[in-house]
Order: C-alpha cells, then structure tokens, then sequence
C-alpha cells in the first residue's frame, strides 16, 4: 500500500531522512517508535505531501506519489495527481489542527462537501454518524473552544475518517492530551486499528498500545529504520543496542 | 460603562454651556454641525477606500506572485512613509500638473484613504501570519483546494485577528479628517477654527469640537465591538 | 508636467534644508517631553487615589480620541485668552508633547505589565527590595516590547510636525507651501518634502530595528 524507495529528506545541510526504505502492506497496523529528533513525524508528513523530498520515490497504491507516470516516463506530479492519490490518505495531528471557527459538524463535512461533490444533507448525516462512533454525538454543535482535549482530538479523527481515507496516519494523537483523557484517544483508535478496514500508520511514545494494537513495529534512529518486527519480538528481543537502551529509558519513566 | 458615563457627563456639561452662552451657540453650533456633516462624509468615503486597499495589498503582499508583491511593498513603504498631510497636498496641487483635477473631496478621500490602506495592509499581512500553520496543514490533509482553504479557513480566522487592529486605524482615520481644510473642505475643524475667530469664544467651541470627534471614535468603537463579537463567537471559552 | 530643476537646486532646496531644521527640533524636543510626560501620566493613572488615577484616564481618553489638529488650535488659541504669549513653535512643541505623553503612558503601563507575575513574585520570594526588583528585573524585562514602540512614537511625531503649518510655524510643510505661493509652482516643493519624509522614515524605520536588536540581544540574550 506504502513504500518509500531510498527517500531522502533534508532542511538545509541537515538530513532528516536518509536514503528511507519502508513499506506497509494494506490493512496492516504499523507503529513507529523512537527517540524524539528521529525522523517518526517527518515520515508522515513527507507522505501527507506537507514536505516535499530532495530523493527517491513514495509509492501509494503502486503509484508515485511526487512523480506520475506519463507515457513511460515519470515527470514531476500534476496537482490533480497529487489530490487524486492524496485523497487516499487521512491524518491525524498531535495538536488536532481542528478549525476554531467551524462547529464540530462544520469541520466534519466541511472538506467532504468539496472534494467528494455530497449534498449537505448527505454529508451532515454520515458526520453525525461519525461523531457517534467517536463518542460525541452530542457535541456536535460545540466549537473546538468548548470542548476538551481528548474531544477535540476524537472529532479530528471523525472529521479524518469523513474523508474515506484507505490509509490513517497518527502522528503522537495522545502528546498533547492531559493523563486522564489518553484513554478515550486510544480507544477509538484501537477499534479502527481492530475494524480492518484501513491501513494504520501510528507514531506513539506509548508502548504498551503499540504492542496491543500493531501488526508490526518499526524503530527509528537517526533518520533511519534501524529495526522492525512483530510487537513481541522488538519488544522482548530486541536486537539493536539503541533500541534496547530506548526502550530501557522509556521503561524507567514510566 | 465607564465610556458611557464620559458621554453623560459631556451632554451635561454642552448643556450647562448652552445656558451660560446661548446667543453665540445659535450662531456658531449650526455651523459646525455643517461641518460634521463634511467630515462624516469624507470619513465614510476613506473608510470605504481604506479598507479596500489594506485587504488588496495586505494579500498582495502575503501571497501574491512577485510583481504583485513588490507593487504591495512599494505602495505600503511609500505611504507609510511620508506625511498624510503632505499626501494631501500633492494630491491637490501636484495631481493637476500631471492632468488630474481633484476634487477637494475626491483629493482627502484619496489621499487619507491610500495612507491609511497602507498601514491596513499591514495589519491584514499581520492576520493573515497569525493565522496557525496546523491550519494549513490540516487543509491540505483534507485534500482543499488552495482557494478553498483561503476562503473557507484562512480568512475567516484572519478576519477576526485583524478587526482590533482595523477598528483602532479607523479612529485614526477620523481623526485624521480633521486635515481635510488643507484641500478647502470645511469640516468640523475648519468650521470650529472660523467660528472662533468670529466670536471669540475658544474653549465652548473647542470643547464641543473636541468633544463630537469624541464621540465619533466612540461610535466607531462601538461598532468595532460588536464585529469583533459577530467574527470571534468560536472563542467563547467552555460554559 | 515640467519640473524645473534650477528652481529645484537654488530656490526649493536651501528653504527647505532651513525648515528642516524647525521640523527635527520640534521632532526632537516634543519626544524628550513626551518620554517624560508619558512617566508622569503613567504614574498618575496608577495612583491608588481614585481622585487621582481617574481625571488621568479620562484626560488620556479624551486626548488620545480626538484629532491633534484640534488641540494644537485649541492650545493656540487659548493661551493667548489666559495671558501666555508663547511663539507658535512653541504651542505647537506643547500640543505635540501632551498629545504623545498620552500614548508614550499607554506605552510604559503595557510594558510593565507584560512582566510576567511570576517575576514580581519571585522577586517577593527572594526577599528583594523595590529598588532592586524595579532595576535589576523589571525594567530590563520591559524594555524590549517598550524600544520599539517608543521608537515608532519618534517616527510619528515627525511625521506629525507639518501640523504645525497650520498655525505658521516655518517646518518644512509651510515652507513649501510658502514657494509654492510665492513663485506660483507647487510641485517641486511639495515633491521634495514628500521625499524628506519618506526618505527620514525609512532611515529611522532602520535605526529602529538596529536598536530593537540591540536591546533584544544585549537583555534577553
Ligand atoms: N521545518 C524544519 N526545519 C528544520 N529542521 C526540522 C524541521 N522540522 C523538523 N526538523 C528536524 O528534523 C528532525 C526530525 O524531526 P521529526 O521528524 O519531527 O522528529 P520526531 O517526530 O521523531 O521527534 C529533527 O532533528 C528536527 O529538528
Ligand atoms: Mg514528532
């Protein structure tokens, strides 16, 4: 479903990505892990096309994202290119990016209404059907103001899901939650990672979840992919030797 | 509350005024209201121009492709840069060596309008900055198109940002009117300037000049709120 | 158009270098009273006598929500009626000055108040006195948001001086329009002004930005 074929990222002088292969299969749970400065949130956004890369090629769906094929020949992607393949993909921010002058309806079907041509009536009802999974059908008509953290991050998640993307990237949903509403987070993401209906790209400091919901985990350092497995064996046998002092370090504080 | 105590104590005291000197107020108060009538005109017109300026080149500047953005900067530098009072002037004696006879009105309408865009222009960039990067990003993950995401998420943050701003220029703005006699109107400082040389009786007629500028930034305010309450409803904090 | 350069170099030029000099005096003047007046207004708004602090809002209020034109007629007029015979130049530098103590308070109080309360209290903590948490973390701490706007209070006085042609004072602005009258051509008078100004603003516009940096970088480090 996702690969990243040698892709270099870089700011400046500063590689942040280095020469990256990784692919997802379809329907598969992935999670990344790693030391904060590793890469983990720069490989979402590159695939989100919110940076751009200086090499190498991401394929979603067998197709390039930055470069499309035109008679044989891959040349720089059109925009219509990169919203066709875009409109595969959803993401999930660490700060919910909600819009604050829209309701929480209004940001659900905002985007929908736009880019898959529904009616409002057709959009309002699978939003509220959506804000209903997430827990929060009443809140429907509260502005992001007026709602908790853990909230406001479920409604990010209905106003991705409303967009019927086959892949759900989550870049550290729960960082920016207090303690007591992680939980509420976790668990609609752990019933869509359960559902298999999409392909799930998370980037998280909890471990635990990692291990309970993944089908694979992946370990980043330094821009790299340093190692990657099924949860059990990365974390009760792990290889690596900074991947073992991660984990020990993430252990101890917790 | 505070304001509208002010506005009490004012009426009382023209009142007061009234009685103690009621001959020369028939004489020199129509005259000025005449005068009001001069610079509400002229502000409505320069408003008007102002905003559209600030918004045109506010966006020039923050988004638009070279030529445009250096036509903004060049525009804003320029207008900020100099005098409004020297703006005026050229507009009124200079303008006509180039062929384009203005009008007094058509000249402080211009001229108050193109300085104050200026600073607009500044304030609409200042918004459109503050606007969030997650704002954007989260556009772009929602697969919206570049227009959309301007007129649907962008500007409507902007707006609210920039209205503090706006509402302050505005009561500058009519205070700025007062430099409208320059291009002979006569608004409500011409007129208070001639009545006192005819009757003499400065502090009545600056007192109540004073005091109907007062009142107009008073009004200008109010409205300010009431907008700034209309564009920022999404902030109300939790009940 | 015709622009007539010899008209330029002999006539305009040299009477509009002399006014120059009454436009960056009453600039410069009107400023230093300014700064201070500002301190006195500031002081008197936070006075803890309501009998005080009130009449200074409202004279601030009345001030900053009226046009300068207004007032400098007004003091113009006035003093003459309560037997003050002062120069034109002189009532205008006053209008000016009261007119920009009244922002230059605004100024000082909101850079005071920036100052985060942790600081205040930390300084109660470390049982510091007035004077100390006044110069030593206080003042330095405000300075930075007040530099800067101080600075374009400068810009805006003088830009604020050809006001003063109204009442005759020979700045810049009247003197322009004098030749304009006198040999019946305005234009390159009232160019070469326009020119003044703008080039002064920029210059100054860049001073200000050294100094901001300056002081950013010699406080907060
Ligand atoms: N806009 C940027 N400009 C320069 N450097 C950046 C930028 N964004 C991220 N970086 C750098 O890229 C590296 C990886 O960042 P990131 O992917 O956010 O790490 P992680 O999410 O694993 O903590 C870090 O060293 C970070 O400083
Ligand atoms: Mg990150």
């Amino acid at each position: 479903m996702i690969r990243f074929d040698k892709v270099l990222k870089a700011y400046g002088a500063l590689e942040v990505l280095k020469d990256l292969d990784f692919s997802v299969e379809k329907g598969e749970v992935v999670s990344i892990i790693g030391p904060s400065g590793s890469g983990k949130t720069t490989v979402l956004r590159v695939l989100m096309t919110l940076e751009d890369i200086q090499g190498g090629t991401i394929y979603v769906d067998g197709e390039p994202l930055n470069r499309m094929d035109v008679n044989g020949q891959l040349v720089e992607a059109s925009k219509a290119h990169v919203r066709r393949i875009r409109a595969k993909l959803g993401m999930v921010f660490q700060s919910f990016n909600l819009f604050p002058h829209m309701t929480a309806l209004q940001n659900c079907i905002e985007s929908p209404i736009y880019t898959q041509g529904l009616s409002k009536a057709e959009a309002v009802e699978e939003a509220t059907r959506l804000l209903d999974m997430v827990g929060l059908a009443d809140k429907a008509g509260h502005y992001p103001s007026q709602l908790s953290g853990g909230q406001q991050q479920r409604v990010a998640i209905a106003r991705t899901l409303a967009m019927h993307p086959e892949v759900l990237l989550f870049d550290e949903p729960t960082s920016a939650l207090d303690p007591e509403m992680v939980g509420e987070v976790l668990s609609v993401i752990r019933d869509l990672a359960k559902s298999g209906r999409y392909t799930i790209l998370l980037v998280t400091h909890q471990m635990g979840f990692a291990r309970e919901v993944s089908d694979r985990v992946c370990f980043f350092d330094a821009g790299k992919m340093v190692e990657e497995g099924v949860p059990g064996d990365l974390f009760g046998n792990p290889r690596n030797e900074r991947l073992r002092q991660f984990l020990s370090k993430v252990l101890e504080a917790s | 509350m505070n304001r509208i105590g002010i506005v009490v104590a004012l009426i009382a005291f023209l009142v007061g005024l009234s009685v103690a000197t009621f001959a020369e107020l028939r004489v020199f108060l129509p005259a000025i209201l005449r005068g009001a009538v001069v610079t509400v005109h002229v502000a409505t017109l320069s408003i008007a121009l102002f905003l559209l300026l600030s918004v045109v080149a506010g966006i020039g500047r923050a988004y638009g492709a070279a030529p445009v953005r250096w036509l903004s900067v060049l525009y804003i530098e320029v207008f900020r840069g100099t005098s409004l009072l020297v703006i005026l002037f050229w507009m009124f004696f200079v303008m006509p060596e180039f062929g384009l006879f203005l009008s007094p009105v058509a000249a402080g309408v211009l001229g108050i309008g193109l300085n104050f865009g200026a600073y607009g222009a500044e304030v609409v960039r200042g918004a459109l900055a503050a606007v969030p990067r997650g704002q954007t990003e989260a556009t772009i993950a929602l697969n919206m198109s570049a227009f959309r995401r301007m007129t649907r998420i962008v500007l409507p943050q902007a707006v609210a940002i920039m209205i503090p701003g706006l509402v302050n220029l505005t009561i500058e703005l009519v205070k700025a009117t007062a430099l409208v006699s320059a291009v002979t109107l006569s608004d409500i400082t011409y007129a208070a300037v001639q009545q006192n040389q005819l009757h003499f009786r400065t502090v009545e007629i600056f007192s109540i000049t004073l005091m109907l500028y007062y009142c107009l930034a008073q009004f200008v305010r109010f409205g300010g709120a009431a907008l700034e309450d209309r564009f920022s409803r999404h902030r109300a904090r939790r009940a | 158009m015709d622009w007539r350069w010899d008209f330029t170099f002999e006539v305009v030029l040299p009477r509009i270098w002399q006014a120059a000099g009454v436009t960056v005096w009453a600039t410069v003047v009107s400023f230093l009273l300014a700064l201070v007046g500002g301190l006195v207004l500031m002081l008197l708004k936070t006075h803890r006598s309501a009998w005080i602090s009130r009449p200074a809002t409202e004279f601030i209020e009345v001030i900053r929500a009226t046009p300068l034109l207004v007032q400098i007629f007004f003091l113009f007029f006035l003093l003459p009626e309560v037997g003050i015979t002062l120069p034109p130049l002189t009532t205008g530098i006053l209008a000016l000055a009261i007119y920009n103590s009244t922002l230059c308070a605004e100024v000082y109080r909101a850079g005071f108040q920036a100052v985060p309360s942790g600081q205040w209290e930390a300084c109660v903590a470390l049982n510091m006195s007035t004077y100390r948490t006044y110069k030593d973390v206080i003042i330095p701490q405000s300075l930075p948001p007040i530099v800067p706007a101080l600075g374009n209070y400068l810009v805006a006085i003088f830009k604020e001086t050809p006001l003063l042609s109204f009442v005759a004072v020979a700045e810049i602005m009247q003197v322009s329009k004098l030749i304009g009258s006198e040999y019946y051509r305005f234009t390159e008078a009232i160019t070469v002004a326009g020119i003044f100004f703008l080039v002064m603003s920029l210059v100054a516009a860049f001073l200000i930005r050294l100094v901001d940096q300056y002081v950013k970088r010699s406080i907060l480090h």
